[in-house]
């Protein structure tokens, strides 16, 4: 059984998925189909399958599944061609009334092959239809083609009667005594008045075709009269266009089917509420069941305990849905631990901003998401293209990431690469009025630090790289630390709330010092240089700790003490590697006892423990987060270079492009170079950089975030819902 | 003295926010606590940006040079 929830914590949306219940359900015979088609409408129950070892013929009910199979094709068969004729379907609820499953398999078969005729027989009679419109206008210009025409016809029409219906028919004898009787008369509408068999419809199409009278479209409509359709009005165009009454008969037959297979959708509403409350509902519907089909015996719902672990569920909205989806395309959540799509809400934007920081284009892909959302509700029954129907999917995700890339723009102070003095004056001026060693010495900082932001004197200033890299360098170390340690602690939650002890004392607790006693105390170091303007070399620093502890710092101390504190930090790091080790032989006892404990349990997904795996699995992790720890904080740097090569190419193209053509003076530069700059700047800086930093937050959010504490090998709760199966088709 | 002003603005901005979330949008007390935990997530990375960046500018190692233009 999953171990149960610590009580740490007040519970929060979308921190931990929802807690499951294993169940176990006996049904008898007479109410198993109600019983099962209630719990399809309710949509709360996923269906384990218990012979999953046994091939699909091998299972009791093969044939029939084959047979529904083979109806349920019949059924997608009319429901295609039910909108192709662009008739309506709804759903019903099936009330229940006992159907004899044979007696519908005949019917539908039936079914399917006159339907099947019937849209051969459509197909051809369209195109004599075509034949015959021309034809029509044709003889409507010349009388005396008509009458050759039809003394000929009525010549041939005798022949073709006395050859072809030989088979009596109640119309075939009218035809041909009105044929007989009045050879010359021109074809009457009276001889249309019957019905004409279905089958008599290519023969009577060619017979009218040669009498060469343009009546028989006047038949089609007046005798294709709108069928009492009551959901579409609009239906009697289209009909008229259709087959004659041959069709109509066809297709008050197709009526029919809507009728008895048509049903009307209501959606049920989802209530994951309390889970008593779930399982009172499906004890609900398992009786409603009992009563509806006279059973004798009620059906059994009994809960089960488990070792094995339940399918992961999360409540989502439009909104989070997208999020999550980032998360669950590297893995669906074990049962119940901790989500990081809690914090990729807010991160991953933040994240993306940083790397992409312009305020401006911040507005352009703020724009693009306002749009995509305004316009949800139309757009969502559109079927669009690949690359758009991604795009909206992920509309909130553009939002998010719209609004943090306008903060981050404002804080690099980059307006398509162009500062501004948004919040006040400058830091800096000139030394002397004249600024004649403006571009040798350079500005002196006469006033407050520019209070938000990047100081807007920076830009296109010769020592802004350097300024700018060492500042964004430092940024990207202290933010993936926090990242990294929120990781870490997450993991903590995680052990608490699994009542995982182990985990706490010999993983959480050796990482959380490992990391933040080295890079922890770099973090630390930058803060204090910043604070106090030293001018000891980091570098130096860091490296000599661990080279020659001891000596002396000299002109590199940032704090007094420096001396002392750097050795003990390497002590404790040295004793939590060792301890790590410890900790594999003490996880790996501790496991033993655990697994013996739980042997009774008839479970077949029960893994066998194996020691050696156990050891080698926690040497395997010790190694990993040492070696990582570094490569990790490092990894944290495409911060600062994805931000480097978006305002270089921002730059660039204001720069290059957009000033020398302004500089030219002439109309025709002017708009060439404003078009170069907007095709520039949204294929390679809207599209390909949005793209590219998308991509780069992602790994550092899979790769680095969640390395800390995500297991991630849990697998979706997929219901059994009627409802999910009808939009799955759709 | 700027950086505490404007990090006890970045706070005061916080507090509102989480005010706001919880009177709009009042749904139950672990939806309330998810709201929460966005806004103060949001809160905390848009200061720790601005903080990072105003430290640099404080005491500066190099200064702008500009360029001949």
């Amino acid at each position: 059984m999953f171990r149960g929830g610590g009580g740490c914590c007040p519970p929060m949306d979308l921190m931990r998925s929802e807690t499951m219940q294993l169940v176990q359900v006996i049904i008898p015979a007479e109410s198993a189909r109600l019983a099962v088609s209630n719990l399809g409408d309710l949509g709360l129950v996923q269906f384990k399958d218990l012979n999953a070892d046994k091939s699909p013929f091998q299972r009791t009910y093969a044939a029939q599944i084959k047979r529904c199979g083979e109806m349920t094709r019949k059924m997608h068969f009319f429901k295609e061609q039910m909108s192709k004729a662009a008739i309506l379907t709804s759903s019903t609820k099936f009330s229940g009334a006992p159907l004899e499953i044979d007696d519908l398999e005949i019917k539908l078969g039936e079914f399917e092959t006159e339907l099947i005729e019937v849209n051969t027989n459509n197909g051809k009679l369209q195109r004599t239809y075509n034949e015959l419109v021309e034809y029509n206008v044709l003889l409507q210009k010349t009388g005396e083609f008509f009458y050759s025409a039809q003394r000929s016809a009525t010549q041939q029409q005798s022949e073709i009667v006395a050859d072809q219906f030989g088979d009596s028919s109640l119309e075939s004898p009218l035809m041909e005594q009105e044929m007989v009787a009045d050879p010359l008369k021109q074809v009457k509408l009276g001889f249309l008045s019957g019905l004409v068999p279905k089958q008599k419809a290519m023969a009577f199409e060619r017979i009218l075709f040669r009498a060469t009278r343009g009546n028989m479209l006047l038949q089609q409509e007046s005798v294709d009269e709108p069928v009492t359709d009551p959901q579409s009005g609009e239906k009697v165009v289209k009909n008229s266009f259709v087959i004659f009454y041959s069709g109509e008969r066809a297709k008050s037959k197709i009526v029919k089917i809507c009728d008895a297979f048509g049903a009307n959708r209501y959606p049920f509403p989802e209530d994951l509420a309390k889970q008593l409350h779930t399982i009172q509902e499906v004890q609900d519907a398992l009786h409603r069941a009992t009563t509806d089909s006279n059973s004798q015996v009620a059906s059994i719902f009994q809960i089960l305990s488990t070792q094995e672990s339940p399918p992961t569920y999360f409540q989502t909205n439009k909104f989070t849905s997208s999020f999550q989806g980032v998360v669950d395309a590297y893995g669906i959540a074990k049962y119940q631990e901790a989500n990081p799509g809690l914090f990729t809400i807010v991160t991953f934007p933040f994240l993306f901003a940083v790397m992409f920081g312009d305020w401006g284009h911040g507005i352009c892909l703020l724009l693009s998401a306002l749009y995509l959302i305004i316009r949800e509700k139309k757009l969502a029954s559109q079927k669009l293209n690949d690359i758009v129907e991604i795009m909206f999917g992920g509309r909130y995700v553009i939002l998010m990431m719209s609004l943090f890339s306008i903060y981050t723009g404002l804080i690099y102070n980059e307006f398509f690469s162009v500062p501004f003095e948004l919040f006040g004056k400058s830091a800096y001026a000139c030394r002397d009025p004249s600024c004649g060693d403006a571009t040798t010495e350079g500005l002196l900082k006469v006033r407050q630090v520019y209070p938000f932001g990047v100081d807007p004197v920076w830009h296109g200033s010769r020592s802004e790289l350097p300024f700018l890299n060492s500042l964004k360098m430092k940024m990207s170390i202290l933010l993936g630390l926090t990242q990294m340690n929120l990781g870490i602690m997450l993991s903590f939650f995680n052990a608490k709330f699994f009542k995982n002890t182990i985990n706490v004392w010999y993983q959480f607790v050796p990482r959380l010092i490992f990391l933040n006693s080295l890079f922890g105390y770099l973090s630390i170091l930058i803060i204090i240089k910043w604070c106090t303007g030293s001018k000891a070399d980091l570098y130096h620093v860091m490296i000599y700790m661990f080279l020659s502890p001891t000596d002396d710092i000299g002109e590199n101390q940032l704090f007094p003490g420096q001396k002392i504190v750097q050795p003990l930090f390497l002590k404790k790091q040295h004793e939590q590697r060792h301890q790590g080790q410890h900790y594999t032989m003490l996880q790996a006892t501790e496991e033993s006892v655990t697994q013996l404990g739980g042997h009774h349990e008839n479970s077949h997904l029960h893994d066998e423990f194996e020691f050696s795996e156990v050891f080698i699995h926690q040497l395997i992790h010790t190694i990993e987060f040492v070696l990582g720890a570094v490569s990790n904080t490092a990894s944290y740097l495409r911060l600062w270079a994805l931000s480097l090569a978006h305002s270089e190419l921002s730059t660039v193209f204001y720069d290059k492009v957009l000033l020398l053509a302004w500089g030219y003076n002439n109309i025709i530069i002017l708009v060439l170079g404003v078009t170069v700059f907007l095709f520039a700047t949204i294929g390679v800086l809207l599209s390909m950089e949005t793209l590219s930093a998308f991509l780069h937050a992602l790994r550092l959010h899979w790769v680095e975030f969640q390395d800390k504490f995500y297991e991630g090998d849990g697998y979706k709760f997929e219901p059994f819902a009627f409802s999910s199966i009808i939009e799955e088709e759709d | 003295m700027g950086f505490l002003v404007t990090s006890g603005i970045f706070l005061l901005a916080g507090i509102v926010g989480c005010l706001f979330s919880l009177l709009c949008c009042n749904r139950g007390p672990s939806t309330n606590l998810f709201h929460l935990t966005l806004v103060s997530t949001a809160t905390v990375c848009c200061w720790m940006m601005w903080a990072i960046v105003y430290l640099a500018q404080m005491k500066p190692l190099i200064n702008p040079i500009l360029s001949g233009e």
